[in-house]
């Protein structure tokens, strides 16, 4: 569990990046922090894993106040993926990148290593591949995987998806979709409506450093006053949904002016011309 | 206007050419998105443009690329940035200053702009992206998304007149997104710039760009108008691009049979469509 309990933070003086945060994330949430530019989410995933202490308040990570774990201690809890791969990749192969927080934290054993041959077999990557050389998605990935390589409980994702074709996006949001399933607690930053839509149960929207709304992920996406707040955009099918209804009123309540996804909607359209109900005016 | 004869790049490094035998017109004022699969030679496309490759990029470079007339080979990279203005990918490695109006003020002041004129291009360069309350902000303490619109426009300042960015909106939120599309249009659209972009977010080219070209392995695989692009969408898929989702429902009942009718590139045209399919 996370929480942030009035919680406020800046880098520099003047500029508070963030105003007073208080939110829990409870074990095995999927939660996304959404907002313009600057409205402080990175600020929030530096502080959830004590890169960057708090001016006031304060973060507890399983009860525990960030402030008294050592980072060695946090990290093995609370896996970090960057949003620049290369601001993370350090080691001369992959293999060596995937060993690395094992052998800083003096865990390099034989669990560990039977845990990177795991990993190497399941991202099928060249051990002895030098990192630099790969392609941007592959070191997103080499990233991602030297991260949860550790089996940290919760992953915090920065932007994950940036720069990544839509293939190679999938790839890593299966795996962190995945490691969700089997219990971890994801919190990630992202401007993709759409995947946010795909992956993300629980939004959290920012603005200028301030948490301006918190909820599910459609109710708030639907919330036309929070989306104009958060300079967010509602996803394709939900603002097809959303004008729909807003064009006739005989809709509403309807499967169209509920649809939040592909198939929902192609199902109502379906619906729609079936019954006749919901046919447009 | 750019033009591209069978222009072939390979890195000194590479087995493969990057680019491979594209030839390509681009007209004055035109707003070109380029888009496809990583590794099929989008920025390196875009580095043929504005002279990084063949002057900085060690590799063999075959073919012609001119740009208002000039051989970028025959031309030095000083003159080329003049008539080329490029945001490169990573804004990092593009700044230069600590405080935003330097960072500003720097390409003016190499380009010899008068003193008289550089307020006024700051000014305007600033206001286009919407960041005029940062021009006294550090870059370090700015956020991606920031740091990124200032990269933009710095280079806006410079009155290009050719407009080169690679992924431009990679950091920005959605609304910061289409903003940058929307102005980069206008200012395009104002001065007879001619943009080529790159762009993961096909629903952004979609919709701003006049023309859409998809690459695969160097080579062009798509090039066309929007709508025509956007209607190959398996083709699409297969190469790593995801259409708009408004795109993907109307392909959906298209294939239905419930319509005929082109590949719709926006939510505005989707709505369109099913309202047609529910009358």
């Amino acid at each position: 569990m996370i929480e942030f309990q009035n919680v406020s933070a800046a880098y520099e003086v003047e500029t508070p990046a963030v105003r007073n945060a208080s939110l829990t994330i409870a074990d095995g949430e999927f939660v996304a922090f959404v907002g313009s530019n600057g409205a402080g989410k990175s600020t929030m995933m530096r502080l959830a894993n004590n890169l960057l202490a708090p001016t006031e308040g304060c973060v507890l990570v399983d009860g525990v106040p960030t402030s008294e774990l050592r980072a060695s201690q946090l990290a093995r809890h609370v896996g970090f993926l960057f949003q620049n791969p290369d601001r993370q990749i350090c080691c001369d192969t992959v293999r060596e990148e995937l060993e690395f927080a094992f052998r800083v934290q003096g865990r390099l054993d034989a669990r560990a290593a039977k845990l990177v041959d795991e990993t190497i077999e399941r991202f099928g990557f060249d051990p002895d591949a030098e990192p630099y050389l790969l392609n941007r998605g592959t070191r997103q990935l080499l990233a991602l995987a030297s991260v949860i390589v550790g089996e940290p409980t919760t992953l915090i994702l920065d932007e994950p998806t940036t720069g990544l074709d839509y293939l190679e996006c999938c790839e890593v949001m299966d795996v962190v979709s995945g490691l969700n399933q089997r219990g971890a607690t994801v919190l990630m930053v992202c401007h993709d409506m759409e995947l946010i839509a795909d992956y993300a149960k629980r939004l959290v929207v920012m603005t200028a450093g301030e948490i301006i709304a918190d909820g599910p992920t459609f109710d708030i996406l639907r919330d036309v006053d929070v989306c104009e707040r958060g300079n967010l955009e509602p996803p394709h099918v939900v603002a097809i949904s959303q004008r729909l209804a807003a064009e006739d009123s005989g809709l509403a309540g309807t499967p169209l002016a509920r649809a939040n996804t592909l198939d929902q909607m192609l199902e109502a359209i379906d619906g729609a011309r079936q019954t006749g109900k919901g046919n447009l005016r | 206007m750019i033009e591209l004869q069978n222009v072939t790049f390979r890195y000194r490094e590479g087995t493969a050419p990057t680019i491979n035998d594209v030839s390509l017109l681009i007209p004055d004022g035109q707003f070109v998105g380029v888009t496809g699969a990583a590794g099929s030679g989008k920025s390196t496309l875009t580095h043929t443009l504005n002279g990084i490759v063949p002057h900085c990029y060690p590799g063999d470079f075959y073919g012609k690329v001119l740009i208002c007339g000039s051989d970028t080979v025959d031309t030095s990279l000083t003159d080329i940035s003049r008539m080329v203005g490029s945001v490169c990918q990573d804004v990092d490695s593009q700044m230069v200053s600590t405080v935003v109006e330097d960072e500003m003020l720097f390409g003016l002041e190499n380009f010899g702009v008068s003193h008289d004129e550089i307020d006024a291009r700051v000014d305007e360069a600033l206001a286009a992206m919407g960041i005029s309350d940062l021009r006294e902000r550090t870059i370090a303490g700015l956020s991606g998304g920031q740091r990124q619109k200032v990269a933009v426009a710095e280079i806006l300042a410079l009155h290009p007149a050719v407009l080169v960015l690679d992924e431009p909106t990679a950091e920005l939120d959605p609304v910061s997104s289409r903003s940058v599309f929307a102005q980069l249009k206008e200012y395009a659209t104002q001065r007879g710039t001619t943009v080529v972009v790159v762009e993961q977010k096909i629903a952004l080219l979609g919709e701003y760009a006049d023309r859409i070209l998809v690459l695969k392995n160097g080579a062009i695989l798509l090039d066309g108008a929007p709508s025509e692009v956007l209607g190959h969408a398996d083709t699409l898929l297969a190469e790593g691009i995801n259409c708009p989702r408004s795109t993907t429902l109307v392909e959906r009942l298209r294939r239905r049979g419930l319509h005929e009718g082109r590949a719709a590139r926006t939510v505005d045209e989707a709505v369109d469509v099913v309202r047609e399919v529910l009358a």
